[in-house]
């Protein structure tokens, strides 16, 4: 599709993105931020070029989801300026000789701990327990998007020797 | 085989180390059969409750017969 030109770059993240550098657990859907303009004459960015573009190659439309070889497949554009970040500075890997661009396990880790539901935190503390994190890296990921206070208040909660 | 929890929670470590280390293409293996197994068990929970509420439905003198199901 970045080939194409139907996304400027796209990035796999959420729970297949960080299966990259951890175990693998349960997901139903897979989760691809994008970059994309809109369209001529439009103000307003649509999925639906990206949605076009896959339903020409056999995929199919499920409400929000384009399913692709059995996998219901969502399109997010950067909501925050750290997912931003995390698009721009993803990496390429290989899977079997396909490259495919993942985000970091840093910016994985630091988006897991702005979002804050329960599995973030709990992936999060994955990352941590991993050894995958570099810490100087995702500290300064957390200092750079204001995000000190929260992994201060998590190392309290979750990393402190008092139970 | 023991009762240890520091050794069960020891290997517990190590499993999730090795299943951490495999290839990727293994994990997306690994990923593709966890999803067939969520969708399963999530197949039975909602037909399990939704048998539950049509149970609930008919024989709660409360409802007479009303749908209050508003998931």
């Amino acid at each position: 599709m970045e080939a194409d030109g139907v996304v400027d770059r796209y990035a796999i993240g959420g729970a297949v993105g960080a299966t990259f550098f951890l175990e693998p657990f349960a997901t139903l859907d897979v989760d691809i931020f994008v970059s994309v303009r809109p369209e001529p004459g439009s103000l307003i960015v649509s999925p639906k070029p990206i949605f076009d573009y896959l339903t020409a190659r056999g995929g199919k439309v499920e409400g929000e989801y384009i399913v692709i070889g059995g996998w219901p497949v969502q399109f997010l554009p950067p909501g925050t300026p750290l997912v931003s970040e995390a698009l721009r500075e993803a990496v390429e890997m290989d899977v079997e000789g396909t490259q495919a661009r993942v985000f970091t396990a840093e910016h994985l880790a630091a988006i897991a701990l702005q979002t804050g539901r329960a599995k973030d935190k709990a992936r999060l503390l994955q990352f941590i327990e991993s050894g995958r994190l570099d810490s100087d890296r995702f500290r300064a990921i957390l200092a750079c998007h204001g995000l000190d206070g929260a992994w201060r208040k998590f190392e309290t909660q979750y990393l402190g020797d008092e139970p | 085989m023991t009762f240890d929890l520091q050794k069960i929670l020891e290997s517990k470590r190590a499993y999730r180390q090795s299943l951490a280390a495999l290839p990727i293409a293994e994990k997306l293996r690994i990923l593709d059969a966890l999803r067939e197994r969520a969708l399963a068990i999530r197949g039975e929970t909602e037909a399990g409750r939704n048998a539950s509420k049509a149970e609930h439905r008919v024989d709660h003198p409360i409802n007479n017969g009303r749908n209050t199901d508003r998931n």
